[in-house]
């Protein structure tokens, strides 16, 4: 080791330690007890909290979807159908409204929520009427049905 | 396309009943212990509205529909709706807007700021009296939805971080988006609907 002065001898540390620490712990000036002052528990902390705000960004669409749903539903009984129904009919009908507007429309514009449900209604009785048809079996065919007849 | 209204001036086409609940339908499956219902007649069995009203027959509906189009479409001619809302297909997403909306989209658009846009997929349009519902998409000479682009800007930076623990994996990475801001300026409806 070769230390030609005295300022040499002593241990260069960086420059930026302070600003570095204040980076992290502006991340964490919110949160509650030591995590919001001490570097230490701040740093896992901060980690934690990163974490989860990655992984919630796709559960908020999750979650968000079931929401929809529950509003529709609510929505939907009131006009004496069921959530399925309504989406199933108004997917046969092709009518490509998502449910996030579906919601809105039921919780702001219910005149239009109404017709909605109306047009999936008569969709389905259509539906109910093709697939019972008239009750008689086909020509030539001897069945249940046809001795009942 | 479908159009229907919610007029409590003319007759309804659906009959809002007061909720009777449990009330025994009218046509009722009568049927001995020893045939048997499809399912027992529990409090749950059934749903908690009563049956449907009876259908009415095919030449009434089409008055119906007739006498509803010709209301709509003199509404149209005679211009006397109010504000009009529509929903909207955008950027991959369904936007309900009405006039003076902003929009924030969290994507590019290759249009300038201060640019004039035509928003052709139009679901539906409604009006307080009446609603076009597309099958899936109205005209394009039907409605026409106008914004201009106000803003072009970058999201806040969000983090992306993976963390495995016991495993000395972590990685941080900073994500902005580009965003843009639109302004719904007009929704219009043509005169000349079928």
């Amino acid at each position: 080791m070769v230390f030609l002065t005295l300022p040499l001898w002593i241990r260069n540390r960086g420059p930026d330690r302070f600003w570095k620490v204040q980076d992290l712990l502006k991340h964490a000036r919110h949160f509650r007890g030591r995590k919001n002052r001490c570097y230490s528990l701040a740093v896992r902390a901060v980690r934690r909290a990163f974490v989860y705000a990655t992984k919630s960004r796709k559960l908020k669409k999750r979650n968000m979807r079931t929401l929809w749903i529950t509003r529709i539903a609510a929505a939907t009984r009131e006009h004496s159908m069921k959530y399925p129904a309504l989406i199933h009919n108004l997917t046969k009908s092709s009518i490509q409204l998502n449910r996030r507007v579906i919601s809105d429309l039921a919780i702001t514009e219910p005149r239009t929520f109404q017709s909605l449900a109306k047009i999936a209604r008569a969709r389905q009785q259509e539906g109910f009427r093709a697939a019972l048809g008239d009750g008689r079996e086909p020509p030539g065919v001897l069945s249940r049905v046809v001795m009942l007849q | 396309m479908a159009a229907s209204r919610g007029f409590t001036g003319l007759w309804r086409t659906y009959v809002t009943l007061r909720r009777p609940p449990f009330c025994v339908p009218a046509a009722v499956r009568t049927q001995s212990s020893g045939g048997g219902d499809l399912l027992p007649r529990t409090s749950l069995s059934r749903p908690p509205w009563a049956d449907e009203p009876s259908p009415v027959g095919l030449e009434e509906e089409q008055r119906r529909h007739a006498a509803v189009v010709s209301a709509v479409n003199q509404r149209i001619q005679n211009r006397d709706f109010g504000r009009l809302f529509a929903v909207v297909h955008f950027a991959g997403r369904q936007w309900k807007v009405t006039n003076e909306d902003l929009i924030l989209i969290e994507n590019h658009i290759d249009a300038e700021c201060g640019e004039r846009i035509r928003v052709e997929k139009v679901l539906l349009v409604g009006a307080e009296d009446f609603t076009l519902v597309g099958r899936p998409l109205l005209g394009r000479e039907l409605a026409r939805v106008e914004a201009t682009v106000i803003e072009k800007t970058e999201s806040w930076p969000k983090v992306h971080m993976r963390f495995w623990k016991r495993h000395r994996y972590q990685r941080k990475r900073w994500v902005v988006q580009p965003q843009t801001v639109l302004r719904i300026n007009s929704i219009d409806l043509a005169p000349n609907l079928s």
